[in-house]
C-alpha cells in the first residue's frame, strides 16, 4: 500500500493523455504546415552543413549570407554530423534532402549522381573559370562524364614528423627522399626505443592511406586505380610487389596499432613516441593546442620514392566539394548556391570566417599562410596525379568491408601475403555488377 | 546448553565471515560496473590538450568544469531537450494507452484467438527494428506522397511518435497483461453485474488498478525512447528536429573528436534520466520485478 502513494495519480496520467494526444495531433499539423510553407514557396533554398561544430555554422552563415546579399535569396542552413550524413546518404537524398550540402568526390558523388540522386553541375564547373582543369577533370565521373560535384577544398596525405626527432638521430629533416631515407630513419629512431612509423588501424580505413602511397610509388599511379576498379588483379605479381615494400614497414610499426585510432597515432607524434606518421594533413591544430613550439616542430613531406619511374608524382588529397540534390525542392536555387560556394566571393566570405582549408581555385589567396600551411602546399604541388583516398577511388563496398580487413589482417600476419591477395581478388569477383 | 550456544557463536562467526565475502564480492562487481561512468566523470573534468599531450592514463595536471560550459554553449542543448520531451512524452502516454487497452481485452474477455493476439504482439518485439528501417521509411514516404505532403510523417515529430509507439506498444501489452492477470476476475464480473459496459469497465474498474504497472512502465518508456537515437536519426531528416542524441553528434567532428567534451556532453545529456532514475526509483525496481510471478 505505501508504494501506491509514490504512484501517479490516474487523473494525471489520464489528463497526461489528452494533452500528450492533442499534441500529438497538434505537434502533427503544425509541422505539417511549416513544412509546406517552407518547402513549397520554393524560393528558399536548404543547405546542409556536413559537420564542424559551431565553427562549421559560422563558416556557413558568412558564406550563405553573402549568397543571400548578392541574389536576395534566403538560405536556410542546419547542421548534420558527418558520419550520419553520410552512412545515410542514399536515403536522405530520396526522402525530403537539403537543396545544397558539402560531399565528397570520387566514387562517392559518382555513384550517387549515376543513381540519379545528384544533380548534374558540369554547366555550374564551367562557368567557375579559375577552377583548375585537373580539379575539374578529377570531379568527373569517368562513366558518364558528368560532373555531380563543384570541387572546393582538399588537403594532403603525407609523411609526417617532428624535425626536432630526425635533427637529433643525425638526418636533416628536409631530406627525407627515398625509401632507403626513411628506412635509415625508422632504424636510427627504432634503436632509441621510441615507434619508427606510427600505425593505428583499428577503424581498418587508416592503413589504407600507407597502402594507397605505396603501390602509387611502386606501380604508378594508373596501375593503382586499375588495381582498385577492378582492370588490374589483387594476385598480379605488380600488387604483391607492393606488398613486399607493406610487409617492410611492418617491423618498425607500434605493436598494438589494432587498438588505437588514428588519433592514437596523433598523440605519439605529439607526446614525441614515434618517429614518423602517415597520415592526412588536418590536425596540425592539436599541435598549435599544445604550445607554438610543438607546431613549429611539425613537418610534412611527400611520401618517398620508390620507382625511380613514378618519383613522387602521385598524392593522396581526398576533394571535398559541393552537390546538388536532384530530389530537392529548390534544384535550380541549389546549384546557384552550389556554385557561389566555388566562387571567389563565397572562398573569401569562408575563410573571412575562420576556414583553414585548403582550395582548390586560382581564386584562392594562400600568401597569409605559416611556414607548416606552406609546406602542406608544397607538398600538394609535388604531385600531378591526385588520388582521393582508397575508399573513395573504388566502391563503397569494396574499401570498407574487403579492402579495410584485408590489410589489417596482412599487417597481423604478412607471410600470408599470397592467400590474403587471393581472397581479396575473390571477394571483388563476388561483389554484384553494377 | 553451553554446547549449543558455542555452536550457534560458531555459526555466527561463520555467518560473519560469509558476509564479508559476499560483500568484498559485491563491492568489485559495483566497481566494475561504475568504473565506465566514474571514468567518464574523469575524462569530462580534464582538458582535451592535457590528454593528448600526457596520455590517457596520465595524472591530471588540470581539472575543471570547462568542457561543460563548452559542451552547453556547442550541443544548442535548448533545442534538442524541447525536442526529446515532444517525441517521449505523447509516445509513452499513448503506448501505454494502447497497450493497456489491448492488454484488457485479451486478459479480461474470452477469444479465440486471444493467445494468437497477444504472441502477435509479443513477437514483434523480437524483431530486430533495423531489419524494419527501409520498410518504414518507404511506408512514411508513401503515406506522405498519397496525402500530398511528403513530411507528413517522415521527417515529423508526428512519425518518430508513431514508430515509437509502435515498436513499444507489444513489450507494454506483455507486461500489462501479466500484471493484469493478477487482478481476481471476480471484480470483473462484479463490475459487469452492476451493468458496466466495457469502456466504463477498463476504465473506470481496471484502470486505476493498473496505476503501479503503469507507472513502472511509463519510468521504463521514458528512459528508452529518451535514449533512442536510431529512429531519430532515420526518420529526420532535419537536425534541429532530432531529440537530445543528436546533441552530442554534434560534438564529433569528421575527423578529430575531442572526447572530454564528448564525455561532459555525455553526462549532461544522461542526467535526466538519472534524475528520472532516483525521483520514481521505487516504481523503477517495481517494473523490473513486474509479473514475474504469474504469465
Amino acid at each position: 500500500m505505501s508504494e501506491e502513494k509514490n504512484v501517479l495519480s490516474r487523473r494525471t496520467v489520464l489528463k497526461g493523455a489528452a494533452i500528450g494526444g492533442a499534441g500529438l495531433a497538434a505537434g502533427g499539423a503544425l509541422s505539417a504546415g511549416t513544412a509546406t510553407s517552407a518547402r513549397a514557396a520554393g524560393a528558399d533554398i536548404h543547405w546542409t552543413t556536413r559537420g564542424g561544430g559551431d565553427t562549421g555554422d559560422k563558416i556557413a552563415k558568412a558564406v550563405n549570407d553573402a549568397f543571400t546579399a548578392k541574389t536576395g535569396t534566403k538560405v536556410i542552413a542546419q547542421q548534420v554530423n558527418s558520419d550520419d550524413f553520410q552512412n545515410n546518404f542514399a536515403q536522405i537524398m530520396q526522402g525530403s534532402p537539403d537543396d545544397a550540402f558539402g560531399w565528397m568526390a570520387g566514387w562517392r558523388s559518382n555513384h550517387y549522381g549515376e543513381a540519379g540522386l545528384l544533380a548534374d553541375v558540369t554547366a555550374q564547373n564551367k562557368a567557375l573559370t579559375s577552377l583548375p582543369a585537373s580539379a575539374v577533370q578529377a570531379a568527373t565521373n569517368p562513366v558518364d562524364k558528368k560532373q555531380y560535384i563543384i570541387p572546393t577544398t582538399y588537403y594532403p596525405w603525407g609523411l609526417h614528423y617532428r624535425k626536432s626527432m630526425v635533427k637529433k638521430i643525425g638526418m636533416n629533416p628536409e631530406k627525407i627522399q627515398h625509401w632507403d631515407d626513411l628506412i635509415k630513419m625508422m632504424t636510427l629512431t627504432k634503436k632509441n626505443g621510441l615507434v619508427a612509423y606510427a600505425m593505428g588501424d583499428k577503424q581498418g580505413w587508416e592503413a589504407m592511406g600507407t597502402f594507397d602511397i605505396l603501390n602509387a610509388r611502386v606501380n604508378g599511379y594508373k596501375y593503382h586505380i586499375d588495381l582498385l576498379n577492378g582492370r588490374a588483379k589483387w594476385t598480379d605479381a605488380k600488387t604483391k610487389e607492393t606488398f613486399k615494400y607493406f610487409a617492410q614497414l611492418i617491423p618498425f610499426m607500434n605493436p598494438n596499432f589494432m587498438d588505437i585510432d588514428w588519433d592514437g597515432c596523433r598523440d605519439l607524434l605529439l607526446q614525441k613516441m614515434c618517429g614518423a606518421m602517415m597520415m592526412g594533413s588536418w590536425f596540425a591544430n592539436d599541435f598549435k593546442a599544445k604550445s607554438q613550439a610543438d607546431y613549429n616542430d611539425l613537418w610534412v613531406v611527400p611520401f618517398p620514392e620508390i620507382n625511380k619511374a613514378h618519383g613522387i608524382d602521385t598524392i593522396d588529397a581526398p576533394l571535398d566539394g559541393i552537390s546538388v540534390a536532384a530530389h530537392g525542392k529548390n534544384v535550380e536555387g541549389g546549384k546557384a548556391l552550389a556554385q557561389f560556394w566555388g566562387s571567389k566571393e563565397g572562398i573569401n566570405a569562408a575563410i573571412g570566417a575562420g576556414d583553414t582549408n585548403i582550395y582548390v581555385s586560382k581564386d584562392f589567396d594562400s600568401s597569409g599562410y605559416d611556414a607548416f600551411g606552406k609546406q602542406k602546399l608544397a607538398v600538394l604541388g609535388s604531385a600531378k596525379n591526385i588520388m582521393f583516398f582508397a575508399d573513395r577511388d573504388s566502391r563503397g563496398d569494396f574499401a570498407g568491408p574487403i579492402l579495410g580487413p584485408a590489410l589489417q589482417s596482412f599487417m597481423k600476419n604478412p607471410k600470408n601475403v599470397n592467400k590474403i591477395l587471393e581472397n581479396t581478388q575473390a571477394q571483388w569477383e563476388a561483389l554484384p555488377k553494377n | 546448553m553451553s554446547a549449543g550456544v558455542v555452536q550457534s557463536e560458531e555459526y555466527r562467526n561463520n555467518q560473519k565471515r560469509k558476509d564479508g565475502f559476499i560483500s568484498i564480492f559485491i563491492g568489485i562487481f559495483a566497481f566494475v560496473w561504475i568504473f565506465p561512468i566514474l571514468w567518464t566523470v574523469f575524462t569530462s573534468l580534464r582538458p582535451y590538450n592535457d590528454v593528448i599531450s600526457y596520455g590517457i592514463f596520465s595524472w591530471p595536471r588540470h581539472i575543471n568544469f570547462n568542457n561543460y560550459v563548452n559542451a552547453v554553449k556547442e550541443m544548442h542543448i535548448g533545442i534538442y531537450l524541447t525536442n526529446s520531451l515532444i517525441v517521449t512524452v505523447p509516445s509513452v502516454i499513448l503506448t501505454l494507452f494502447f497497450g493497456s487497452l489491448i492488454a484488457f481485452v485479451v486478459t479480461r474477455y474470452q477469444f479465440k484467438f486471444n493467445l494468437w493476439l497477444l504472441l502477435l504482439f509479443t513477437a514483434g518485439n523480437m524483431l530486430p527494428i533495423v531489419l524494419t528501417y527501409i520498410p518504414v521509411f518507404w511506408m512514411f514516404l508513401w503515406v506522405g506522397d498519397q496525402l500530398g505532403n511528403r513530411n507528413l510523417l517522415y521527417n515529423n515529430y508526428a512519425g518518430l511518435i508513431l514508430v515509437h509507439v509502435g515498436f513499444q506498444v507489444g513489450f507494454a501489452t506483455f507486461v500489462l497483461s501479466s500484471y493484469m492477470k493478477t487482478i481476481p476476475k471476480e471484480i470483473s464480473e462484479s463490475a459487469k453485474i452492476d451493468g458496466a459496459n466495457v469502456f466504463r469497465h477498463y476504465w473506470n474498474v481496471i484502470l486505476p488498478l493498473l496505476r503501479p504497472a503503469l507507472a513502472a512502465l511509463s519510468v521504463l518508456m521514458s528512459t528508452w525512447i529518451y535514449n533512442e537515437f536510431f529512429w531519430a536519426l532515420v526518420l529526420m531528416s532535419d537536425d534541429s528536429k532530432r531529440p537530445i542524441t543528436s546533441a552530442l553528434r554534434r560534438l564529433q567532428g569528421q575527423y578529430v573528436t575531442d572526447f572530454n567534451l564528448l564525455a561532459a556532453g555525455a553526462i549532461i545529456a544522461a542526467s535526466p534520466t538519472v534524475i528520472l532514475f532516483f525521483v520514481l526509483r521505487k516504481q523503477f525496481i517495481a517494473g523490473l520485478t513486474l509479473g514475474s510471478t504469474k504469465g
